[in-house]
């Protein structure tokens, strides 16, 4: 599935760029994301992978470039308003490392509290639709339960099922299974290949070699702030281009 | 042990003073929390000029003794044409310090909410507004609960300030007793004994606190 | 002008009753902490009984108690020694809490280093520990300072000349009775400026001692 063959991409990124002062995370960034694709970005640490990402829905904002969303553009660098912010998140749906659920709250209310304050479902939809979701994951059971009596690979589901709740045409994913037992990732992981199947969009920043080999359409290599491999995973994975790509690999997956 | 006869006797009259001293202790801090809380939110505004008064009220006030902002108001206002009753002033002084220290306390405890969780917000989409309301407020309270408890405490035994202005509560009926019977220690005795009452479990029930709040955040990460 | 002056007329007093209340708190603290630690429970219950005490009830009551309260045949405590002695009880209870923090914030592993290379307890306390949890109860000694400047107010109630008592003077003898008090408010502000540079300075120093 090359992206190339697709008219309208979901993300588009011209030219972005991004510094802190005098040091720059990563510069001129082109990238394209068909609808449906699954695009997995890997590369040493402080690669720029991470911020990135969080500069696809503007958690972190470019210092200049643009990006488009789901038919929605934001140029970086000339007043960005918060409205046009708020409209591009809608859009896009954020797994974080650290799962980042709300302790004070129930595994459901964690799921419906946005659905009722940003898209105004009564608590009964919003409850319907969250345990629809939790049971997709695997966790209807949990509803009542607070996060903190949930493993991490549990929290984490949670999460995934928090952004799917806002109906979001991208799923952005910030290296998912870092923070979790290797073990603990594959159930992650599953959930994440299920979604993958049902044709969802995804960004996933990852280490999991395997996941971005058997499961991603597209692979990304960012290293010193540029992108240096783009196309088949299988193909990058066993031939680089790069030899920086091929220190990285022999790094990740020699030992 | 003429000195219990004397307790007896004296002790629904301290015991109005306690009440007072208690009463004085809950209206300060239902008029103080709630500014601490404002002040503590608007000490992070985006407005520097906002930001700038916040900060200024807060420290002047905090920097002040309670003493002395006791006596502004009762002795200081009325040469601004505002006279206050010795009760009103009493209340309005320690509302004024319990918003500085309290938005100190607050302030804390909001910075303690997980950054993580306001970026989840935004993610989501939910407004600034709704993640102070729903995420940011509700836990960085939980999160300040031991410390303003403390604080509770410390501004319950301010109240005894009040005596210089003439204030009938729990100091001032004692040195009132003191006063016409001579016996000083034993009157006082009592009041500090009255004052213990209230503070030495309530610092206990800190303790507990503190504790079940740490067992609680550890068990969240 | 005038309120100025009157104002600061008590600054003396002030810094007398606070030095000496707060030299009085950090000596007979170091007695107080060991009793809270003591392995006698008569002698543990009997500090934490003193400590709850002292820090449970108001210090103006404390103050109230020493000055009108004890005589002994013709004698009483003057103003300014009630004050001192007031204020050093109740220093010496918040300190004894202080150091009690600050030896607990010192790893288990000290004690335990010390013991393996066969050095005594008390050795092991006032050369290893000790120092160590001196450093960690530095800020919350210097913030108690600052508060014991404010408190120090409290003895203007009992006649001691210091600010606060010509700040009241003043103010009731005069007209403009609330310039009187924001000037009295501001010279407080100005004495705990240089008590906070001071900490961060100690702070900064035992911070090289210890980790050289």
């Amino acid at each position: 599935m090359d992206a190339s063959q697709r008219a309208q991409p979901m993300v588009s990124l011209r030219g972005v760029s991004k510094n802190y002062g005098e040091r720059t995370i990563f510069s001129d960034v082109n990238l394209d994301v068909s609808p449906g694709e699954v695009m997995a970005v890997i590369g040493p640490s402080g690669a720029g992978k991470s911020t990135l990402l969080r500069c696809i829905n503007f958690l972190e904002e470019p210092t200049s470039g643009q990006i488009t969303l789901g038919g929605r553009t934001i140029r970086a660098g000339e007043g960005v308003s918060g409205r046009d912010v708020q409209a591009l998140r809608r859009k896009a749906g954020m797994v974080f490392q650290h799962f980042n659920l709300f302790p004070h709250m129930s595994v459901l209310d964690n799921v419906s509290f946005a659905q009722m304050r940003v898209l105004k479902r009564s608590r009964e939809d919003a409850n319907k639709r969250s345990l629809a979701l939790l049971d997709r994951v695997g966790l209807a059971d949990f509803a009542g339960s607070y996060p903190a009596r949930c493993s991490g690979g549990q929290q984490q589901r949670i999460a995934i099922a928090r952004a799917l709740a806002m109906d979001p045409e991208v799923m952005l994913f910030d290296e998912p299974t870092s923070a979790l037992d290797p073990e603990v990732g594959l159930e992650v992981l599953a959930v994440m290949k299920e979604l993958a199947s049902d044709g969802m969009t995804m960004i996933i920043v990852t280490h999991e070699m395997g996941f971005a080999r058997d499961v991603s359409d597209t692979l990304v290599v960012m290293a010193d702030g540029k992108i240096i491999e783009h196309g088949d995973p299988r193909q990058i994975l066993s031939e680089p281009n790069h030899d920086r790509t091929r220190l990285f690999l022999r790094a990740v997956l020699g030992r | 042990m003429s000195f219990i006869t004397d307790w007896l006797d004296w002790f629904p009259t301290l015991f109005d003073g306690l009440l007072l001293s208690l009463q004085i202790t809950g209206l300060s801090l239902l008029l103080g929390l709630p500014v601490g809380l404002l002040l503590a939110v608007f000490a992070s505004s985006r407005n520097a000029l906002v930001r700038g008064i916040c900060v200024g009220v807060v420290e002047i006030s905090r920097g002040a003794p309670a003493l002395v902002v006791l006596q502004l108001f009762y002795f200081g206002l009325p040469s601004t044409g505002i006279t206050l009753s010795s009760f009103t002033a009493g209340f309005a002084a320690l509302a004024l310090t319990t918003a500085a220290f309290t938005s100190e306390i607050l302030r804390a405890g909001l910075q303690a909410v997980p950054a993580g969780e306001i970026e989840a917000c935004q993610t989501l989409g939910v407004s600034r507004l709704d993640t102070l309301r729903f995420v940011v407020i509700p836990q960085g309270l939980r999160i300040a609960l031991p410390a303003l408890m403390g604080f509770a405490i410390l501004i319950f035994q301010a109240t005894s300030l009040c005596f210089t202005i003439a204030v009938p509560e729990l100091l001032s009926q004692a040195y009132s007793i003191g006063s016409s019977t001579f016996k000083y220690f034993s009157v006082l005795a009592l009041a500090g004994l009255l004052y213990a009452a209230v503070t030495i479990p309530a610092t206990w029930l800190v303790g507990v606190t503190e504790k079940r709040m740490s067992r609680h955040l550890t068990l969240a990460h | 002008m005038e309120a100025l002056e009157a104002v600061l007329l008590g600054v003396p007093l002030t810094l007398l009753v606070t030095g000496a209340s707060l030299s009085i708190g950090v000596v007979l603290g170091v007695p107080l902490v060991m009793g809270l630690r003591s392995r006698n429970m008569p002698i543990r219950s009997a500090c934490r009984y003193t400590v709850n005490l002292l820090r449970g009830i108001p210090a103006i009551v404390w103050l109230f108690i020493i000055y009108f309260g004890v005589s002994i045949g013709a004698f009483q405590f003057d103003a300014i020694s009630a004050a001192i002695i007031g204020l050093g009880l109740i220093s010496a209870a918040y300190m004894a809490e202080i150091y009690r923090g600050g030896i607990s914030a010192v790893h288990a592993g000290q004690w335990e280093a010390g013991h393996a290379l066969g050095v005594s307890d008390w050795t092991t306390f006032s050369r290893i520990v000790g120092p160590q949890a001196l450093r960690v109860s530095i800020p919350s000694m210097t913030s108690y300072a600052i508060s014991l400047i404010k408190d120090s107010s409290i003895a203007s109630t009992i006649g001691v000349t210091e600010i606060v008592f010509f700040t009241t003077q003043d103010a009731r003898s005069g007209g403009g009775g609330l310039t009187v008090y924001l000037l009295a408010a501001a010279v407080y502000v100005a004495m705990c400026i240089p008590l906070g540079l001071l900490s961060r300075k100690l702070d900064s120093s035992l911070r090289k001692k210890v980790s050289r």
